[in-house]
């Protein structure tokens, strides 16, 4: 379920990436790169002799003053899975991964539209679910109005 | 036949699919090559291209789906799927709810197979909190996905027969389904939006008059099924209609992380309930139906096969219900530990996933919910460019859409 550690950091290493590879206890083997080395890290993971070629899931975590975007790789071969976390800062540029991934192309606009990020390299880099103008609310930052404050607008 | 799973697939080598790529992006004034745009009035076979709006309120999308066409005649040049219609933010929702009040709100993501959404919701908190679940709790949960399954399977046998042109299917699908959501609703009290998965087990028993109705749907369901499938599978017509249609090669599935019986449907075993036993799988005997062909047809195959293993956990599930608990002790405000756990399920669309960020307060600091329909459509869309505008419809249908999980 659960790759080695060492295995996984071996990979990065030999791509030249520089990356944080720890054991989160209940999720499992996460690693940490900086956005300019994501798409170095996730080709090597996915040509890799682990064969990450499965992307599970694509999505942005609110991580205070930026975002957390998380990879969830997954290798059926060996039936193993691991995380890719990139840290961008809100309003900066969100490289995109459809190229390696051909999945990433709509939870990749739905990232960039939920947290305010821009979308570089994208075939097609419109809002996915809201309308133009819509503010990137799904922000720790911004709460939603009680009932009370809706109301009373 | 060799082990589908084996060897690492390089989705790079996939060529991008047109709809993809920005000149394909529904331009009016771009033509395929060859063809040039006839002035009025002079006799040449090229025809003006035509921008169509399919949907969001047209029944053969499946829900409030918009697709923009770019047809040339009846072949479509390019494609793109309008989604967030149906968007409600439930993620960010979810982030203000506790956690004891989160099945509700998990029940209108999905909303054909509420079950399997609370149920993996329930497991995901289960696993960072490190709950214990009473085995007949397991059991329970097994049982009800599975009748879930049933149901919504036939929500996608009904329709299809419709975008084929077969009118009758539908019927008995209702027919079937009808006594599906008397079981539900006799043991959840509700038909649609369920609320009886919770971190710790499920909110209520089983009912003898649930179980009646049980044994006596299994009684007549296995002949009914081979019906289903005699009445649109051994129709010419219908078999004209998807044979070949729509055809998702195994390195498309799975470069676009295509799960569930589509992904089945290409030539990949991959089933989570086998993979990843959760609720009480590890200890029912099934088999995941696989077909090669891709095609509608294929996997039109494989969720009837599908339907028959359902039918078979389900006999094994009401047989051999253990005694106990129907849930554990829980608090009745639930404050995990700070961590994240991913927990999937398989829903009939696929692999529904929930990955749950606590910091240690009773709501979750996220709450990420995998839908596999989104992956589903992504691969309907590159498929759009170069079929008739009727296979277009089979397609995206037969890929199991319901919009309310992809929007969220």
């Amino acid at each position: 379920m659960r790759p080695d550690m060492t295995v996984a950091r071996r990979i990065l290493e030999a791509a030249g990436v520089s990356a944080t590879v720890a054991d989160v206890p209940v999720l499992g083997v996460m690693c940490r790169v900086s956005p300019e080395e994501s798409r170095g890290a996730l080709l090597a993971l996915r040509d890799s002799d682990l064969g990450f070629a499965f992307m599970v899931d694509l999505f942005g975590v609110d991580a205070g003053e930026a975002v957390d975007v998380v990879y969830h790789l997954r290798s059926l071969s060996r039936d193993e899975e691991l995380y890719v976390k990139v840290l961008h800062a809100y309003g900066s540029i969100l490289t995109s991964m459809w190229e390696i991934f051909p999945a990433a192309h709509f939870p990749e606009r739905e990232c960039a539209e939920m947290f305010g990020l821009t979308l570089a390299g994208h075939p097609n880099p419109k809002r996915l679910f809201t309308t133009e103008g819509c503010p990137p609310y799904l922000l720790k930052s911004v709460e939603i109005r009680t009932a009370e404050e809706v109301r009373n607008r | 036949m060799s082990d589908p799973r084996d060897g690492a697939i390089d989705p790079g080598s996939l060529a991008a699919p047109a709809s993809m790529t920005p000149a394909g992006a529904c331009q009016p004034q771009t033509l395929p090559a060859g063809l040039t745009r006839a002035p009025v009035g002079v006799n040449s076979l090229a025809t003006e291209h035509l921008i169509l709006n399919m949907g969001p309120q047209h029944p053969s999308t499946h829900g409030v789906l918009r697709i923009l066409v770019e047809l040339d005649g009846e072949r479509v040049v390019a494609g793109e799927a309008c989604v967030g219609y149906l968007h409600r933010g439930i993620e960010k929702l979810a982030e203000h709810r506790r956690y004891s009040a989160m099945a509700t709100l998990m029940d209108r993501g999905d909303y054909v197979s509420g079950i399997h959404n609370e149920l993996a919701f329930a497991l995901a908190t289960e696993k960072i909190m490190g709950i214990e679940v009473p085995r007949r709790a397991n059991w329970l949960r097994s049982l009800m996905s599975e009748v879930n399954r049933l149901a919504s399977h036939l929500v996608w046998y009904g329709p299809i027969g419709l975008d084929t042109g077969s009118m009758g299917p539908f019927l008995y699908a209702m027919r079937d389904r009808e006594v599906l959501l008397d079981i539900l609703e006799d043991v959840t009290g509700q038909r649609m939006t369920f609320n009886y998965v919770r971190p710790g087990g499920v909110v209520a028993d089983m009912t003898l008059s649930a179980e009646k109705k049980i044994r006596a749907f299994l009684d007549t369901f296995d002949q009914y099924l081979d019906e289903h499938i005699e009445i649109l599978g051994g129709n010419e017509i219908f078999q004209a209609r998807t044979r070949g249609v729509g055809v998702i090669s195994r390195e498309r599935a799975l470069a676009f992380s295509l799960s569930g019986a589509n992904l089945r449907a290409s030539g990949v075993g991959c089933d989570v309930r086998r993979d990843r036993p959760y609720a009480a799988y590890s200890e029912l005997d099934f088999d995941v139906p696989i077909a090669e062909e891709g095609d509608v047809y294929a996997r039109f195959q494989v969720r009837m096969e599908e339907m028959r293993q359902s039918a078979r956990i389900l006999r094994q599930c009401i047989d051999g219900l253990p005694e106990g608990d129907f849930t554990a002790k829980v608090p009745k405000v639930l404050r995990p530990p700070a961590g994240e756990a991913y927990a999937a399920v398989e829903s009939p669309r696929g692999e529904l996933g929930v990955h749950l960020i606590s910091d240690g307060t009773d709501t979750p600091y996220r709450m990420r919910y995998r839908p596999p329909a989104l992956y589903a459509l992504q691969v309907g869309e590159s498929l759009l460019p170069g079929c008739l505008l009727a296979d277009a419809i089979v397609t995206l249908g037969s890929t199991d859409l319901v919009l309310g999980e992809i929007d969220r």
